[in-house]
């Protein structure tokens, strides 16, 4: 079974689904070659693993404190429920752990990206890819592609008037470290400063005191939020800037390779696609805009 | 001239301080994480891009941002001066019809000095918003923030001025008053004007303090120095713009440490020609 999974893996690879460029297609087709001798089920094995995990025997995810729906459930992310507990236990399952033998551990999201070494095996906190931040960090690939949504008080002119044009007029928020920023700044271009807060409640409660118009932020937590604040709505997304979610690991982190081809089985055999609709369903409905 | 004693402690203290500074620099250099903390808080063309800002990249200018500290300094230092004076004033009053105040001053100092700035900011930055009084409630962010470190840093500083004020020999008081001043009197043409020569270095001192504490109000969303820098690092996964914040705020507090040494030392010698005459 296991074997399959990884046949499927690198063939998924082959067929380019994976867009992670040659180091991890090199490598997939290696283990490809190798597979069929058995000695190396070999890199992604979970014994061929174990050299580059944190904790032996264990599988070390990190995320924040708090945690929100819907990427995790009940704030508390050892329960498998909500997306991104779910892949992160569908990864861990791809690479031969059990659920009891993944652990998680605390990294608030400003330490992630720290210098030295890291106290986990992979953060999965909704951390968005980039180019610059990829000096610092090593990514996998995508396990979702985002796109930026508004939420606002129902009775505010946004929830109506939100041309491109009149966009330029409001005064947004988003959270500090969230790409928001940078989709307000270059696809709005809104007139007055944005306004940047520490935590998502603290915009939450900047939105509730009229201190923004609206808040910037990925469609389902935007989706999320309106569940929490009474009268607030979605007022609609936006086209994908090509951004997305990719793990999160310790700079040059081996185990990269082996999460890229358990993340690459995963959309291929349509895990990603069934916990997108269990967890993010009721987040399609969102009209797009543009901004 | 230099007598051979004192250029012998010349080239001595040179001497330790340039091999002090060596060994410090060799240890970071050679340390087994440099190149990575290097890179990490001291990269130039990371304090380059954050110092100038990109919106459209997702940062904003450090070095602009600073302006707004400059500004909420300087705003809420003369308000604090202002009002720690009148809670000193209130505070070292004997009438027995001013003891309500004397009373609300005494407690508005225990708590504002005893609860952390951070929650002041907290409390008054999203609390006035929620009220939703016209006027009120629909400031920035950064006029929470000067409101928040006024009601701080007078509590401090009326401590201050107390202590300037009972610095004052009683014998003082007691000269005015048989001169005919009325209380009042006393207290502005003869007991305040000594009082706050005495205590202009330690006000320095808190300004100092208060510049930085500036900081803090990035916490309500308003986009001063401190909080570029971390929209920056977070934005690329690169520290050195905190070391870009960090410099800015040494060029601003600098100045005023050196010029608080320069009173402290012009008030010591004028004290010593006085004890001479």
């Amino acid at each position: 079974m296991h074997r399959i999974m990884i046949t499927a893996a690198v063939l998924a690879l082959g067929a380019g689904l994976a867009a992670c460029g040659s180091t991890t297609s090199g490598s997939g087709s290696g283990s490809g070659t190798s597979a069929s001798t058995g000695a190396a089920a070999a890199s992604c094995s979970n014994a061929s693993i174990q050299k580059d995990l944190y904790t032996k025997g264990t599988l070390t995810a990190a995320t924040d404190k708090p945690v929100y729906p819907p990427w995790f459930s009940g704030n508390d992310p050892a329960n498998g429920k909500g997306y991104e507990s779910a892949v992160a236990y569908a990864v861990a399952a791809q690479l031969g752990f059990k659920k009891s033998q993944v652990t998680w551990a605390y990294e608030p999201f400003n330490n992630s990206y720290a210098p030295g070494p890291k106290k986990f095996d992979f953060d999965i906190n909704e951390i968005s890819y980039s180019t610059a931040r990829a000096q610092a960090v090593t990514f996998s690939d995508s396990y979702y592609d985002v796109q930026q949504a508004l939420v606002a008080l129902k009775n505010s002119p946004i929830v109506t008037k939100h041309s491109p044009a009149d966009l330029k007029s409001y005064v947004f928020g988003d959270q500090v470290g969230t790409t928001s920023l940078q989709f307000i700044n270059s696809q709005i271009q809104p007139s007055q400063t944005p306004k940047v807060f520490e935590t998502l409640n603290d915009v939450k409660q900047a939105l509730q005191t009229k201190q923004i118009a609206a808040l910037v932020t990925d469609t389902p937590t935007a989706e999320f939020i309106t569940t929490e604040i009474p009268g607030s709505v979605v007022v609609a997304q936006f086209p994908s800037t090509g951004e997305h979610y990719g793990l999160l690991f310790a700079k040059g982190n081996k185990l990269v390779t082996c999460v890229n081809k358990a993340l690459a089985t995963l959309k291929g055999n349509g895990t990603l696609a069934k916990l997108t609709a269990q967890y993010l369903k009721d987040f399609t409905s969102v009209p797009t805009i543009q901004p | 001239m230099l007598g051979d004693s004192s250029r012998r402690g010349v080239v001595l203290s040179t001497t330790s301080t340039v091999v002090v500074l060596a060994v410090l620099v060799g240890i970071f250099l050679l340390a087994p994480g440099s190149a990575q903390v290097r890179h990490t808080f001291f990269n130039p063309t990371d304090m380059w891009q954050s110092f100038v800002g990109d919106p459209k990249a997702g940062y904003y200018s450090v070095g602009e941002a600073l302006w707004l500290n400059i500004r909420m300094f300087v705003a809420a230092e003369i308000l604090i001066l202002i009002f720690a004076l009148i809670v000193a004033v209130i505070r070292q009053s004997t009438g027995p019809v001013l003891l309500p105040l004397r009373v609300a001053a005494t407690v508005y100092v225990d708590v504002a000095r005893g609860v952390p700035l951070i929650l002041i900011i907290f409390a008054l930055g999203y609390g006035l918003p929620a009220l939703q009084l016209a006027g009120i409630s629909d400031q920035s962010a950064a006029v929470y923030g000067v409101v928040a470190l006024v009601v701080s840093y007078s509590a401090y500083v009326a401590e201050v001025y107390r202590a300037g004020i009972n610095s004052v020999h009683r014998s003082q008081v007691a000269a005015a008053r048989s001169l005919g001043l009325t209380q009042g009197a006393s207290m502005r043409y003869v007991i305040l004007p000594q009082a706050i020569r005495n205590i202009i270095p330690p006000l320095l001192n808190d300004f100092i303090s208060l510049q930085k504490d500036t900081a803090q109000v990035g916490l309500l969303g308003a986009i001063e120095a401190n909080k570029a820098a971390e929209i920056y690092s977070s934005t690329v996964f690169n520290y050195s713009s905190y070391v870009v914040a960090a410099i800015l705020f040494l060029i601003l507090t600098i100045p005023l440490a050196r010029f608080t040494d320069y009173l402290i030392r012009r008030d010591q010698a004028r004290r010593l020609a006085g004890a001479g005459q």
